[in-house]
């Protein structure tokens, strides 16, 4: 073997050890996103959940006080019963906010009943259910963002010429169409 | 045909610092990926596991002083070698700290245990003593203790302020590995002073595993005295037994610390008494206020999240937002692909000169 062959193999051993890196680190880093989106999802899902739990108490708290006012419970209630794990996401994404729509409403209306507002069982739901909305809505920005990562990862080089192997597909965000959500009714 | 030493030794150099700035920038190239592939988590509703943070440094109970510039920082690393050749490799004097901070953002703060944690921190200091020997400004050796109170009080402020620490003879060069004598004036070596840390305020970015403070693994098991871990393990239990027996361990921490042990001794004011020799000066107690103060401090309840390295996943550090971090991994592994071409061409030219086709 000359030295000039040694060097010439040299040289292709390192672009293909370049090249081999960027293929691994790709595709690990494809694997990792799709880890941290499942991961991210798997944390709304924890919330969406607590919010479940929580509405009947909220509605049994206040129903007895505002009598006046069952289309707001009624929307509350049939938001929650929409709820389910199973459906996909578009469809999870239109009733959560669905769900966080009827429930801005029922806590403008307490706002209009000072008895309500000043009961200290509805304070502390309500100030509860705040908090998970909150949670919701963070943990609704981070999964959109870590989707965002993802696309923009296998739709760029390098790892766009490693997507006809493995079959990768954008993932979907957590928005809803805006025509599957559910409008409250206007009767003026 | 001829073999020209100088040609074969620089080809020799191309293609190992060549090698070395590839390796060095796929690191980067990981850490870039590890850093942009993950969404920036809000501190305020951060949920368990692995995340990403971004905010600025706050102290938490202790500071560092650097040893360089007497910066108070949360971590350092300091070197001293000889200046001109190889700076990064013959190092007289290496030293490397971290304590442990918080991370603040819009929504709340978030505390940090650094052990074990990879830092990718800019220098802060790089320069190198004159050819008449003169020290480069803005050195200014630390002279005192290497931690500090994170809050000094108003009495620690003074007197800190008010005291000269060193005598005229005093050399911190000596005290920094005893490496005076090899750069004395006139020795005709120039030293070389290489400092990076992170100070109160920096913008970072921190990847790691956020889990309960209770789930932290406590590297001195320092809790089985207080008989949280494995108490209801009857070997451990009597093994604890065993050893308080024959005077190995002690029943508590008072015992076993003694003033150490009171919260604030040492680095502030102790909430309660501590026993002290007749003949030394009595401390300045603690008021209520500051007492509840220092336990809010140094406690921290069990559910708290926290960041920490894990076993396979070891925290990440990066000075700045997240994009700037970013963009600092992927000029290295621009400068890496460089290398490349350098290590190639060095081996070509080698090549090539033994073959005959470069001669002198």
């Amino acid at each position: 073997m000359t030295p000039a062959s040694v060097a010439a193999a040299f040289a292709v051993g390192l672009v293909l050890a370049i090249l081999f890196f960027l293929a691994v680190t790709s595709y690990n880093a494809v694997m990792s996103l799709r880890q941290r989106i499942d991961k991210a999802w798997a944390n709304i899902d924890v919330v969406l959940k607590q919010r479940h739990d929580q509405l009947p108490a909220l509605v049994s708290a206040v129903r007895g006080l505002m009598s006046f006012e069952q289309d707001v419970l009624t929307d509350v209630a049939r938001a929650r019963a929409a709820y389910s794990p199973t459906e996909p996401i578009p469809e999870q994404a239109a009733h959560a906010e669905a769900t966080s729509r009827a429930v801005r409403s029922l806590f403008a209306v307490v706002e209009a009943y000072p008895q309500v507002k000043s009961d200290a069982n509805v304070l502390d739901l309500q100030n509860e259910i705040e908090r998970i909305e909150g949670m919701i809505a963070d943990r609704r920005e981070l999964y959109n963002d870590q989707v965002y990562r993802y696309n923009t990862r296998i739709s760029t080089l390098p790892t766009l010429l490693l997507v006809p192997f493995f079959g990768w597909r954008p993932r979907e965000f957590f928005a809803a169409d805006p025509s599957e959500i559910p409008r409250p009714s206007t009767d003026l | 045909m001829g073999f020209v030493p100088q040609i074969a030794l620089l080809a020799g150099a191309g293609i190992a610092i060549g090698l070395w700035l590839l390796v060095r920038g796929m690191l980067g190239y990981r850490t870039a990926a590890q850093i942009g592939d993950t969404a920036t988590s809000r501190i305020a509703t951060l949920a368990a596991g692995e995340v990403q943070v971004s905010g600025v440094i706050e102290p938490a109970e202790l500071t560092l002083i650097s040893a360089l510039q007497s910066a108070r920082c949360v971590y350092y690393r300091s070197t001293i070698g000889p200046a001109g050749e190889y700076p990064e490799v013959a190092h007289e004097f290496e030293e490397e700290r971290a304590v442990g901070f918080r991370i603040r953002d819009p929504s709340g703060n978030l505390r940090i245990f650094p052990r074990g944690a990879r830092w990718d921190v800019p220098t802060q200091f790089d320069d190198s003593t004159g050819l008449m020997g003169d020290e480069p400004p803005g050195l200014a050796f630390r002279t005192g203790p290497a931690v500090s109170t994170a809050e000094l009080d108003r009495a620690t402020a003074i007197a800190a302020l008010t005291t000269v620490p060193t005598s005229p003879d005093f050399d911190p060069l000596a005290i920094l590995g005893g490496i005076s004598d090899r750069y004395g004036r006139g020795s005709g070596q120039r030293r070389h002073y290489h400092e990076a840390r992170l100070e109160p305020g920096d913008p970072v970015t921190i990847v790691g595993r956020a889990l309960p403070f209770s789930d932290l693994a406590d590297p001195a098991e320092a809790d089985v005295a207080e008989g949280s871990l494995a108490a209801d393990d009857p070997e451990v239990t009597g093994d604890i037994a065993e050893a308080r027996a024959a005077g190995l361990l002690a029943g508590s921490a008072d015992e076993a610390w003694g003033n150490a042990a009171i919260p604030g001794f040492g680095i502030g004011r102790p909430t309660r008494a501590p026993e002290l020799d007749p003949a030394a000066r009595p401390f300045a107690m603690a008021s209520p206020t500051e007492a509840a103060q220092i336990e809010r401090r140094f406690a921290i309840a069990p559910e708290t999240l926290v960041l920490a390295s894990a076993p396979d996943m070891p925290l990440l550090i990066a000075f700045g937002v997240p994009q700037v971090a970013v963009g600092r991994q992927q000029g290295r592994f621009i400068v890496g692909l460089l290398g490349a071409i350098l290590a190639i061409a060095s081996a070509m030219a080698l090549a090539l000169m033994i073959t005959g086709t470069i001669t002198r």
